[in-house]
């Protein structure tokens, strides 16, 4: 750009825009130039003007008409909240007083290999199915049941009530975090 | 208690209600800003209002994708103008450059009282041009784009935004030069 050319708008745009390489230039011929300089302060006045616009305040706010999205999940009574807490906590001293009683009653259980159980297991489907060749309407087949002693029945009854009580307990208190 | 970042604020929004009430707070945060952005785009309140809201809507639909490193604010305020630019054309409210500098004296505010009048005057002035027109306005007086940025926000050759800002800015010049 020669210092005896005008700047054109298209310049002085890109000039305000800081989007301009010939900026020196620019500011030398301004200096020198009122018929530039005017446009340049003409084009300077409404970009301030632009700017100046103030921010409107909104009449309802959207956060509050948003407010369904954060808050779908339903907040829980006090009382659920409590019930949840101690059934937790009931759970965890059942487990640790049971511990000791566990742990002796353990050796006591006989338990059978895992050959015996599946030989067992083998007879019993044996015995079914012969049973099963041999059915006759209106006779229902015998099915064989497997004995279990009171002491695995109780225990067993021990470990998934408290398995229940604990699982329930955590699963409440995680929805309500 | 210091106030919360906006990344830490998104991080717990992403974790949906186990983070509470993260992204309300992101909404208070920016619901002015982003609402100004959307009146300044279609001169309208009751759109605009529901434009922001949109707007939030669909921030909340990419928060997981949303990128941490990134600034949120200016991020909102462009998918705001993004969405604007989009009603304004599916509106097909586009008219002829020439028909637009006849319609000038149609667009009045109608509570002129409650702003002041140069105010009202730009903003008439705004929203008569063309919504390409409109959006690199807004892209570059509101929100500081540069041209390569405005380019890229809005998927047009970098030769576009120079020439629509050059001739909204004729055009804006025109209309508050004739209102003095």
């Amino acid at each position: 750009m020669h210092l005896t050319d005008h700047i054109s708008d298209v310049q002085l745009n890109e000039y305000l825009d800081n989007e301009s390489a010939e900026r020196t230039q620019i500011e030398t011929h301004l200096s020198s130039c009122d018929e530039c300089a005017a446009r340049f302060t003409a084009l300077k006045t409404l970009f301030t003007e632009i700017a100046s616009l103030p921010e409107l305040e909104l009449t309802h706010s959207i956060a509050a008409r948003l407010a369904p999205t954060p808050s779908l999940q339903p907040q829980l009574p006090t009382w659920l909240t409590l019930t949840a807490t101690l059934q937790a906590a009931l759970a965890l001293i059942t487990v640790i007083a049971a511990a000791p009683f566990i742990s002796r009653l353990l050796p006591a259980i006989q338990m059978p290999s895992l050959t015996d159980l599946f030989l067992q297991l083998q007879s019993q489907w044996t015995i079914w199915l012969d049973a099963l060749s041999t059915f006759q309407l209106p006779t229902l087949p015998q099915i064989p049941t497997l004995e279990i002693s009171s002491l695995v029945l109780a225990l067993t009854l021990a470990g998934v009530s408290m398995l229940w009580l604990v699982g329930n307990g955590l699963l409440l208190r995680n929805q309500m975090k | 208690m210091t106030a919360s970042t906006d990344r830490d604020l998104i991080i717990r929004a992403r974790r949906g209600a186990a983070g509470g009430d993260a992204f309300g707070e992101l909404v208070t945060r920016y619901q002015t800003g982003v609402f100004n952005v959307c009146y300044r785009m279609l001169h309208e309140h009751a759109t605009a209002e529901d434009l922001a809201q949109e707007t939030f809507m669909r921030a909340y639909d990419r928060l997981h994708t949303f990128d941490l490193e990134r600034e949120f604010g200016p991020w909102i305020r462009r998918v705001a103008a993004n969405l604007c630019l989009n009603h304004l054309e599916s509106q097909k409210i586009t008219v002829a450059l020439d028909e637009e500098r006849d319609a000038d004296e149609s667009v009045r505010p109608e509570k002129q009282v409650e702003v002041k009048e140069r105010s009202a005057q730009v903003r008439n002035a705004l929203s008569s041009l063309p919504p390409q027109y409109r959006a690199v306005v807004e892209l570059r007086h509101y929100q500081e784009l540069s041209y390569d940025e405005i380019a890229a926000e809005l998927n047009i050759p970098l030769s576009d935004v120079k020439s629509h800002l050059f001739r909204a800015r004729k055009i804006l010049a025109e209309k508050l030069h004739a209102s003095d």
